[in-house]
């Protein structure tokens, strides 16, 4: 098969435009703390679950559901009954990044396929290695902090699959490893699994426009018209050393649909298109451009013809090829 | 502060409108929300407990705003006249057509309020519960009309292709358009 279109999914409906409009596999979490995107009307019931993975299954396409913060210390309980849910529904893997969370599911669900989260952060062969050897994981999802030479040499030491992201929002740091959210909330992606949670989100408008606050921090103002963005604290201004500036990270998302072939080449198996808590519109719209951009790459079509197929692909703001095309400052 | 968005009704169609102020629209929505409640109970099982949370509708080219409480078969929806000067978690301003967007799905909400397109304040959590349940309840114009079969196919067809002329017309944001 072709390089195969992992596509987000935050509800039923979004799953099932996602298989329409082409997806070879959809992923999505349940409803709780055990998913990194854990947002207020968000997600899947276990009895969703079921029925998705039915839909799914019957328009030929994979269910990878992510069970991907980190579990509780003596509090694992909501973990363990999500891998439970993933099998019964007939998930095709399980996204996990917590030691924990991998060691019950190759211990108590030996025939779950486990992928490993972006999460997780492995981009050695050697931390790869160690978790393919001692739980049998058969993916890794790459952190977004390497470049097409890094992968393909990557590729090369390591004898699992990589899945790269592709396209939506990014996280700059190393995934995991950030604590800005913890750190203004009390709440981050890996624990509770939302940064900068929409509880302690306020947008105050005021003459000079409208500020953007969270936990009480200013952490942006926007003047009337200038777009806004999630206020995730790596993308706010700041004022610092007498300048006002994206202190951490301009606000922009990835789009690395010009890098496809080149990915494909160095050996990446699934291309990741992130954005669970976007509409069913948005998410219909990236899929179909990007299973139509594959299939043209599969068929030998020239780059410009390809190009030509993605160039309505815009996410809004401003986008970046991210670490693929080594650019840092 | 007066605050104009792209897509708002000609001054014309507003002046039209201005009578559904004293229609007995609030108790017509109402119904039309239990009783999509009782067809679609998972899509207020997805709000949880921000059913019980207040939203204020204002379509800023209307002189109208509408007070939902979608407390499933309890939801309440008011029609207020907008100089009542009210409260709620959350509120909503944006041209009628941009809203009523939302609600069919043919919008995205991130996109619009990024862009500009609606303004939101009050309770962000709770908005984005609203958001992310009407998103995954593919609601119809049939559905508030309680039609089904031919003739639901048939209100469908009908309103969505008229909003999108009206959209057309008004200048409304394109779906997916980032600008
Ligand atoms: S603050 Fe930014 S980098 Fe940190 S977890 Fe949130 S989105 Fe990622």
């Amino acid at each position: 098969m072709s390089i195969e279109l992992v596509c987000p999914a935050g509800t039923p409906s979004a799953l099932r435009a996602a298989v329409e409009a082409g997806a070879h596999s959809v992923y999505c979490g349940f409803r709780d703390e055990t998913n990194a995107r854990n947002f207020p009307g968000l997600n899947f019931s276990p009895d969703e679950l079921v029925e998705g993975v039915r839909f799914a299954h019957a328009h030929g396409a994979k269910v990878l559901v992510a069970i991907n913060t980190f579990a509780k210390a003596g509090a694992m309980d909501a973990w363990k009954a999500a891998l439970a849910n993933a099998e019964t529904a007939g998930a095709d893997a399980v996204i996990l990044a917590d030691l924990a969370v991998l060691d019950h599911a190759a211990t108590h669900h030996p025939n779950l396929r486990l992928h490993l989260s972006v999460q997780a952060a492995a981009a050695t062969p050697e931390a790869i290695a160690f978790y393919a050897d001692t739980f049998g994981v058969k993916r890794i999802v790459m952190p977004r902090v390497l470049s097409v030479e890094e992968i393909a040499k990557l590729n090369a030491a390591i004898n699992v699959e990589t899945e790269a992201f592709v396209f939506g929002g990014l996280c700059p740091m190393t995934e995991g490893r950030c604590s800005l959210s913890s750190y203004a909330t009390g709440k981050s992606p890996n624990l509770t699994g939302v940064c900068s949670p929409p509880e302690h989100v306020a947008y105050t408008e005021d003459k000079d426009g409208t500020a953007t606050r969270l936990a009480g921090f200013t952490i942006d103002r926007f003047g009337a018209g200038e777009q806004a963005g999630y206020p995730t604290l790596c993308k706010g201004r700041f004022v610092a050393g007498g300048k006002t500036s994206y202190l951490f990270e301009d606000p922009v998302s990835l789009n690395a649909a010009s890098l496809i072939a080149a990915l494909a080449k160095a050996g990446v198996t699934a291309l990741k298109i992130e954005g669970r808590q976007r509409g069913k519109g948005y998410v219909a719209e990236v899929v179909r451009t990007f299973r139509a951009a594959v299939e043209a790459i599969d068929a030998g079509r020239t780059e410009v013809e390809v190009g030509r197929l993605l160039a309505g692909l815009v996410e809004g703001g401003r986008q970046t090829s991210g670490a693929y095309k080594k650019a840092w400052r | 502060m007066a605050e104009h968005f792209r897509g708002e009704l000609p001054r014309l169609l507003r002046l039209l409108a201005a009578p559904a102020g004293f229609l007995p629209l609030g108790p017509a929505l109402t119904l039309a929300v239990r009783r999509f409640a009782r067809r679609k109970p998972a899509v207020f099982d997805r709000l949880g407990e921000y059913g019980k949370c207040s939203f204020l509708i204002e379509p800023s080219d209307l002189d109208i705003s509408f007070l939902m409480v979608p407390d499933g078969s309890r939801a309440e929806v008011k029609c207020l006249r907008r100089r009542a000067s009210q409260t709620a978690d959350v509120t909503v301003r944006g041209p009628l057509l941009v809203l009523l967007g939302l609600l069919d799905g043919t919008f995205d909400g991130d996109a619009l309020f990024f862009n500009r397109a609606i303004s939101v304040s009050g309770r962000t959590d709770a908005l984005v519960a609203l958001r992310n349940a009407i998103e995954d309840a593919e609601l119809t114009p049939a559905d508030f009309v309680g039609a089904t079969g031919g003739l639901g196919r048939l209100v469908d067809r009908s309103v969505i292709g008229g909003l999108g002329l009206a959209r057309r017309f008004t200048g409304s944001p394109i779906p997916g358009d980032p600008s």
